[in-house]
């Protein structure tokens, strides 16, 4: 299979004693390329911290996590974050902005961070894509939210990362401004060949996936392929029997 | 309420320490000066008790103010000693007399190593008196080896002279005296009660006619110590004695004397004191900025638990309260550490002066009341004025800020422009006026209307500091996105930006003032010696010192004037003296030789060379003043308080001079009891040879250790030297008002750190390296931190040339643009130094938490 990312036996623990939480759960899971694949599961179900460890910003307590061929625990910090900047695009719930730069300044904010000249071609692409190109010298406090998200969004493809993760991008979005970032980030799986994990909690959201992996105590609990929000009702309610 | 305080405190332990520190730094100093100047004031008050307790009356000539008291006629002892119930009568005499290592020797760079080198002066005076056999035990000197010196070319010595230099009883040393270099063996070694020496004062103890013949005294006496049989009633006999003496002798009890040494003393002192609680002054001035930003950031940051507390129903004035208790409890920790620290810190000043050789008599260590008063006011009160507008800000937080996420609106500036112009203005007024007026106290006017003007101008700073950050942090934004981000973090919150900024602002402007008043004055210095001097060279002591208390002997002048290569050598002398009561005491110029030919003056009227006995020349000002001409007379007091009617024959309109007042040696031997010149001016004879004069000068010059012959142009150079060593003392005392200001940088740094975490965990999500995170903040500190540089070179450079333009004098406005820059990049360097901390701590922070959606 041809995976963006993937994890083999992945184990996530926190805590001593009685505090100890197992996170992840001897988890091995892939993300296909150039698809878009949604995690869901009830809190702590181990989803984010699947996310975090997979996308290098936390390590695992065992087995292995890629990025395409690369191993993350053989990388030192510094290279961690060299792949971040070059592989790796971030969508957080919020604060996904700075608030001194303006629109277009977040956007190539990954770029002007390595020291490289943005491809403009590219960067007026997603630009047009995600609709903003009146709004780019606005400061993140004069858009909305759902304009913040989708400025996020445009800076997470802008570096055309080998992976886009997605942290519930829409968790704080109305339903309209929802739709529209969700239908940017499937525009970009389709278009551009982008990949995108997102964790959500929200079915609808999920159902703009191409895939979605079902976690349950740091294990896969299942999938489904190419779902619609009520297949996916209709999964997790089956769940609860 | 109180409850919430104290946990208030204790969860924000580390920035309230940081402003603790602040306070303790500032409180500390003021603490430390109180103990270290109370501390030597006692143990010279029971010093003096102790010399003065064993006497009963002492017989002196009158010394109303200035340096000078005139000399007594020696018969008088014989008269007084006759008298019923006198027990003791004791003459002394003393003057001024340096003992001379011989070589090889410790001697500054550049020094001749086959000299002899002198032993202390450069600032203490090199003390020289005499012996009496007969009053041993009335003297506070105690032979600790050795034997009181009793022949005439004995010579006794202060330990720390003796060991310092590795001198032993029985060596034979040369030592200066006023009339010329001889040599004495040491017979004894002195110690000053518990001290080596006093404030680094060397001393030197000769036979009575010996000392009567090296400082000019044949016949006369300094002093008359009596001790009287303990039946005689001491008011009677003091009667008897006054009724023995002229009009420029008195007779006053020990105790008298006590207090007189003492308040004479304590006026040194207190010029000390007055330094030093002016610095501490401006550190706990710059801690209240630094206090103040650091309580507003806290309110900032506590907006949601303070609202929260509105929405569960606590008064606006409860959080009021619940803030000023918070202010409290610093300032009152704070400050105890503080006098506890400052303690430490005299009792450092005292060992560092003993190390340097300034011994003080005894050990106490005084921790006055008034001390720890002082000191807790001070922090406190600071403290709580300076949270007093933070406080008032948190009670205005809504209650519904606990529901959603607000970075503070800006509020207009309006009013800050209109208070902030208001103030500055008032500051600047009472600044000119205190420099203008000149009026009574002016110093301190000006001094309140310079901390007023920062106020004032740390209150518009806001205004500028996104246009200065704009415009300053230019290059590096456009050089990486680490500087656009760092200067988009210095403008976003241009009120944090200026107030940590003004911090730094202040010490910048204070050492800026210096830096032009002294640029003004070297500039003054060189213009008037190379315009005004028609000398080829100049003889003078090396070194700074009091012309008033010690100078070169008058036998250089002598062994000058037979040298065939030159052909005009003048000397002259400083004086004290005043026109009347109700006018100020003054320094007076006394001029031996024809002064017109080596120094040129602007005569209004009259000429200089009309000098001689019982003539005076006077400066154009005070001439106007008092509506004399040439022809007419003057009425002077000296201290001795005798009165001289002088005739005018000169009037100057030359502000180079510095003197109101020119007489000549005979008129100032008649009043004034000092034999010792400030110096010589040399005139070369015309056809020898500037090397082959130099040469045969140097031949005199070089029989005198301390002595310093140079050219005009050295001249210059040694007066710039000068003056840029005092300033740079001062400039070294204000670094500590900077580090205070420093330490707010990083106060302000640390927590804006904390609240952008999210930021930074952003950017490094997205790819930002530690060491890119590092950069970020450390640039927002040098703009910060260049930023309050740039503010305190415009506001020193302003408040430094108003100073200069004032004082007048001759001074001339320079700007030392070279320093000033120098000031600017330690500034920006200082900002760097004060990045460290907060910058490890943003490239620390752990992303994952920095994230986290609370």
């Amino acid at each position: 299979m041809n995976a963006a990312a993937r994890v083999e036996n992945a184990t996530k623990v926190y805590g001593e004693g009685d505090t100890r939480v197992t996170a992840l759960d001897d988890l091995t899971v892939s993300f296909e390329r150039g698809k878009f694949t949604a995690i869901m599961g009830p809190s702590g179900s181990g989803k984010s911290t699947l996310l975090h460890c997979i996308a290098g910003l936390d390590s695992l307590s065992g087995g292995s996590a890629f990025i395409g061929d690369i191993r993350l625990g053989d990388l030192s910090e510094k290279a961690l974050t060299l792949l971040r900047r070059e592989e790796v695009g971030f969508i957080f719930q919020a604060y996904n902005l700075i608030p001194t730069l303006n629109a277009a300044e977040n956007i190539t904010l990954p770029v002007d961070i390595a020291g490289r000249d943005p491809d403009a071609a590219w960067f007026d692409t997603v630009v047009d894509t995600i609709g903003l190109r009146d709004r780019l010298t606005h400061r993140p406090g004069e858009l909305s939210g759902g304009q913040q998200q989708r400025v996020a969004a445009a800076r997470a493809l802008v570096s055309r990362p080998e992976i886009v993760f997605a942290d519930e991008p829409s968790g704080n979005l109305d339903s309209k401004s929802s739709a529209e970032l969700l239908g940017f980030m499937r525009r970009a799986v389709d278009e551009f060949g982008q990949t995108i994990v997102m964790v959500t909690h929200d079915a609808h959201a999920a159902s703009y996936a191409d895939r979605v992996v079902f976690l349950a105590d740091g294990k896969q609990s299942g999938e489904l392929g190419d779902p619609s929000a009520d297949r996916i009702l209709e999964y997790l309610k089956s769940l609860g029997d | 309420m109180l409850k919430l305080a104290l946990r208030g405190v204790l969860a924000h332990k580390v920035r309230l320490a940081m402003t603790a520190l602040a306070i303790v730094l500032g409180v500390a100093f003021v603490a430390g000066t109180y103990v270290f100047t109370d501390s030597i004031k006692a143990s010279f008050s029971d010093l003096f008790d102790d010399v003065n307790s064993g006497v009963d009356l002492y017989v002196q000539g009158v010394s109303e103010f200035g340096f000078s008291s005139p000399l007594i006629d020696e018969g008088i002892v014989g008269q007084v000693a006759a008298l019923p119930g006198v027990v003791i009568a004791a003459p002394s005499v003393e003057g001024i007399a340096q003992i001379l290592a011989p070589a090889p020797c410790e001697k500054g760079p550049g020094a001749d190593p086959t000299k002899p080198c002198p032993v202390g002066g450069n600032g203490p005076p090199t003390l020289g008196f005499s012996y009496f056999p007969t009053a041993e035990d009335l003297t506070a000197l105690a032979v600790s080896d050795g034997d009181w010196p009793r022949a005439a070319a004995d010579v006794v010595i202060d330990s720390f002279a003796a060991e310092a230099n590795d001198f032993v009883v029985g060596q034979v040393v040369d030592v200066i005296t006023p009339v010329g270099v001889e040599a004495f063996r040491i017979s004894g070694i002195a110690t000053f009660g518990e001290a080596d020496n006093l404030m680094g004062a060397t001393l030197a103890v000769f036979d009575f006619e010996t000392a009567q013949r090296i400082f000019d005294a044949d016949g006369r006496v300094n002093q008359i110590a009596i001790v009287l049989d303990p039946s005689v009633d001491a008011t009677v006999v003091q009667a008897q004695v006054a009724s023995l003496l002229p009009d420029d002798a008195e007779v006053i009890t020990g105790e008298d004397q006590s207090e007189a040494d003492l308040a004479e003393f304590g006026e040194g002192l207190g010029f000390i004191n007055t330094i030093l609680l002016v610095i501490a002054g401006v550190a706990v001035f710059v801690g209240a900025f630094l206090i103040q930003n650091t309580f507003r950031i806290i309110v900032a940051q506590r907006t949601r638990e303070l609202a929260l507390l509105r929405a569960i129903g606590a008064t606006a004035r409860q959080v009021t309260v619940m803030v000023v208790i918070e202010a409290l409890v610093v300032g009152v920790v704070a400050s105890i550490v503080g006098i506890g620290a400052g303690i430490l810190i005299a009792l450092g000043l005292k060992a560092a002066f003993a190390a340097f050789g300034f011994g003080i008599p005894t050990n106490a260590l005084v921790v006055a009341p008034r001390t720890i008063v002082v000191g807790m006011v001070v922090g406190v009160v600071v403290t709580l004025a300076a949270a007093v507008v933070p406080a008032r800000k948190a009670a205005k937080v809504p209650p519904v800020a606990a529901m959603r996420e607000v970075e503070g609106p800006v509020r207009s500036m309006g009013r800050r422009v209109a208070v902030g112009a208001a103030v500055t203005v008032v500051g600047l007024l009472m600044l000119a006026g205190g420099l203008i007026l000149a009026f009574d106290n002016a110093i301190a006017v000006v001094g309140a209307g310079a901390l007023i003007t920062f106020v004032g101008v740390s209150l518009l700073a806001p205004l500028v500091a996104r246009t200065f950050a704009r415009w300053a942090g230019a290059p590096m934004a456009r050089l990486s996105t680490v500087g656009r981000l760092a200067q988009g973090n210095a403008m976003r919150q241009p009120r944090r930006t200026a107030s940590t900024a003004s911090a730094l602002m202040i010490g910048v402007a204070l050492v800026t003032v210096i830096a032009v008043f002294s640029a003004s004055a070297k500039a003054a210095v060189a213009s008037a010696f190379r315009d005004s001097f028609s000398t080829e060279f100049q003889v003078r002591l090396e070194g700074f010192s009091d012309p008033r208390a010690t100078g070169l002997p008058p036998s250089l002048t002598d062994e000058l004037r037979t040298l065939p290569e030159l052909a005009v050598v003048v000397r002259d002398r400083f004086g004290d003296f005043r026109f009347d009561e109700d006018s100020p005491e003054q320094f007076l110029l006394a001029i031996d030789g024809p002064y017109s030919q080596v120094v040129k003056m602007e005569m209004a009227a009259g000429s200089i060379d009309a000098l001689g006995p019982g003539r005076a020349a006077l400066a154009k000002a005070d001439a106007d003043r008092l509506g004399v001409g040439v022809g007419g007379t003057v009425s002077i007091q000296f201290p001795s308080l005798a009165v001289a009617e002088l005739e005018v024959v000169g009037i100057y309109d030359d502000d180079r001079v510095g003197v109101p007042l020119i007489i000549d040696f005979t008129t100032y031997e008649t009043y004034i009891d000092f034999h010792l010149d400030r110096f010589i001016y040399i005139k070369v004879a015309d056809g020898t040879d500037l090397e082959v004069a130099r040469t045969a000068i140097a031949g005199v010059t070089d029989g005198y250790p301390s002595v310093a012959l140079t050219d005009t142009e050295e001249l210059i150079g040694d007066i710039e030297a000068q003056i840029d060593g005092l300033l740079n003392l001062l400039v070294v005392l204000l670094g500590f008002a900077i580090l205070i200001a420093l330490l707010g940088i990083v106060n302000t740094l640390a927590l804006s750190v904390a609240e952008r975490k999210h930021e930074i965990g952003l950017l490094r999500a997205v790819g930002m390296t530690r060491k890119q995170v590092k950069r970020m903040i450390r640039w927002e500190a040098v703009l910060i931190a260049v930023f309050g540089g740039v503010l305190g070179l415009v506001v020193g450079v302003i408040l430094g040339s108003a100073v200069v333009l004032a004082v007048g004098q001759g001074l001339m406005l320079a700007l030392p643009v070279v320093q000033l820059i120098t000031y600017l990049v330690v500034a920006a360097l200082g900002g760097v130094l004060a990045a460290i901390v907060p910058a490890h701590r943003g490239a620390r922070l752990d992303i994952l938490e920095a994230i986290a959606y609370e």
